[in-house]
């Protein structure tokens, strides 16, 4: 038996596909998703998507490496042997700070790179939208909007009739192979 | 409208006239009672000021050689702040016309200038003459050399100033893309020419103040905090001028928020400057470049902590971490009062950078520990300093009010190449 995964409609430009997303978006679904050609400006606050998240992770991670060079600088110079070089002391914030300043921006471009992943739940080898029939022309000269089927809101018949509402055609279910 | 612009330039006029007028008379009366402090205080004002047409400089040549989109309607208005480079020229004149022809005096501001000046060598006093670490400098750090150089770097900061304006003002009038590539090739020149006279300028002026210490990173570091200056003074007019002025409409989110994250990212470069000469004199630890440093922590006679050190400590917190950790944040880059104000804090702060590097230095002391005593913080070259601000920042100001004013330029440049991009541009 196949999985449902949403309903797709398509839009011929982006003016169609904009006022739609804002219906969608003003009537209460939170799962659903545009494929466009081409960037659409402005799209993503139409659509209610506020910022990214990344950014915390990038603090999160930066905060992780400057306290870990710290961490590592003590536990090496000042506890496990302590060590005079230089006539520095055994510790102190000022002789490695390149360290922290590096392990810093490691962690962040960690945080950055893998957060980014994680909240685009990648790696993902295959994505249910591609089983949609047309869905290359979402690279070419159409425009999609899909609602799937986990939305709360959703509804086989209702959702099919809201989607022909917002003005969109060829409206299509969207099914996995099981 | 034009009578109210009118009114504000003889306003600034009058500034310029007290503010210059004041400093004027301390020179003078400095220099006949062998008192620094004005000439301290009138660098540090005139630097300040200087420091900001150097960055808007680099700033449009950046912006050139990027070819970038977003810039055009930005740019214009930094292509009016560099009608200040002649009146900077004029308003350093004064101290190099004392380096000339202050006879026995012409050492007051930069002592190497006349080698019959007294110094200090460890902790005796001796004259810059006899001081081998003078005598190994002395064919660069030499009275007519200096002055050669110091017209040099204003006729390249003037030149390329006017240059900058003629090609897009020029463009303004017949649309000839011709321009567009002049001004990068100019700009590809432009670039390493005005960052060697910013290096160099910054050595001549505000290093060889203590003619004994030396740091390679000195030029970069102006070179930092100028182009902080810049941007700040930069996101002020454009706010203003998309709430009141000829932006209106024009000045959009997306050019807000590119040029906070350039100002966050000049913060970051400023911070690794400044911390990257602390951190190599720190680590190689030799008298003649630890002092520098010293005399900005502890008062070198007792050992105490003197009141620079938390000028210092306000450098680092108040300089970097504070706009650092506040800039990072989306909305403090595009709320116009939360930008405003971050902006306004990074000028004073990068003043009190300039004054820190310009004002404390050693004064010979006969009979206390060392036989020196570093300048305190609070001095009568505050007051001065104050003075000479206000005056180089009046004729500065008037200086691009009648830039603005004149016809010679549109709002924004609107036969350039990229202006639609720029007034389309979309974060």
């Amino acid at each position: 038996m196949d999985i449902k995964y949403g309903l797709s409609a398509t839009f011929n430009s982006a003016k169609d596909l904009y006022e739609a997303a804002g219906k969608i978006r003003e009537e209460g679904f939170t799962s659903w998703e545009c494929y466009t050609p081409m960037p659409v400006h402005g799209l993503d606050a139409q659509m209610g998507i506020g910022r990214s998240k990344v950014p915390c992770f990038t603090l999160a991670g930066g905060i992780t490496g400057f306290c870990t060079g710290m961490l590592i600088v003590w536990y090496m110079n000042a506890f496990d042997y302590p060590l005079i070089v230089g006539g520095k002391p055994y510790f102190s914030p000022i002789y490695p700070f390149p360290v922290f300043y590096e392990l810093t921006i490691l962690f962040s471009a960690f945080g950055t790179l893998f957060g980014m992943f994680f909240l685009n739940r990648l790696p993902q080898h295959h994505h249910p939208i591609f089983e949609h029939p047309n869905f290359a022309r979402a690279g070419d000269d159409r425009y999609l909007i899909v609602i799937e089927v986990d939305d709360p809101k959703f509804d086989d018949e209702e959702t099919k009739a809201f989607l022909k509402e917002t003005g969109g055609k060829s409206i299509t279910m969207i099914r996995e192979p099981a | 409208m034009s009578a109210e612009k009118t009114d504000l330039q003889i306003k600034l006029l009058g500034g310029a006239t007290l503010g210059l007028g004041t400093g004027l008379l301390g020179l003078i009366h400095g220099w006949n009672s062998n008192d620094k402090s004005p000439f301290l205080g009138w660098l540090w004002g005139s630097a300040f000021w200087l420091s900001v047409a150097i960055g808007m400089l680099m700033l449009i040549m950046i912006f050139r050689v990027f070819n970038s989109e977003w810039t055009p309607i930005v740019r214009r208005q930094l292509e009016h702040g560099l009608a200040a480079f002649p009146w900077l020229a004029l308003c350093f004149a004064p101290l190099v016309a004392f380096a000339l022809f202050g006879g026995d005096n012409s050492g007051i501001l930069w002592s190497w200038v006349n080698p019959a000046t007294s110094t200090i060598e460890v902790t005796s006093e001796i004259t810059v003459g006899e001081d081998v670490l003078h005598q190994k400098k002395a064919s660069y750090l030499n009275l007519y050399f200096f002055v050669f150089r110091m017209i040099l770097y204003f006729a390249i900061f003037c030149g390329l100033g006017y240059w900058m304006r003629k090609v897009s003002f020029s463009q303004d009038l017949d649309g000839d893309p011709k321009w567009t590539h002049l001004g990068m090739k100019l700009s590809a020149v432009g670039i390493p020419a005005a960052a060697l006279a910013l290096t160099f300028g910054a050595f001549d002026m505000f290093m060889s103040l203590e003619y004994q210490w030396f740091s390679t990173m000195y030029g970069v570091w102006f070179f930092a905090g100028s182009i902080r200056a810049a941007l700040a003074v930069t996101i002020i007019t454009c706010l203003y001028l998309s709430t009141k002025g000829s932006l209106q409409g024009i000045y959009k989110q997306a050019h807000q928020y590119d040029l906070a994250c350039l100002s966050l990212a000049f913060t970051v470069f400023w911070a690794y400057i400044s911390f990257s000469q602390y951190f190599l004199i720190y680590s190689a630890n030799i008298p003649e470049e630890t002092f520098w440093y010293t005399i900005r922590e502890i008062n070198p006679n007792t050992g105490e902590r003197s009141g620079w050190f938390w000028v210092s400590m306000g450098l680092i917190f108040g300089h970097f971490f504070f706009p650092f950790l506040y800039l990072l944040f989306y909305r403090n880059k595009i709320v116009a009062p939360r930008i405003v104000f971050i902006v306004c804090w990074i000028l004073l702060f990068h003043l009190l950078d300039l004054y820190w590097n310009i004002i404390p230095g050693r004064e010979i002391a006969p009979g206390s520990a060392v036989g020196m005593e570093a300048r305190p913080f609070f001095g009568s070259y505050l007051l001065w300093g104050l003075a000479s601000l206000f005056g180089v920042g009046c004729i500065c100001a008037w200086a691009v009010c009648r830039s603005y004013k004149s016809s010679e330029a549109e709002s924004i440049p609107v036969r350039d190449p990229r202006i639609l991009e720029s007034l389309n541009y979309h974060e």
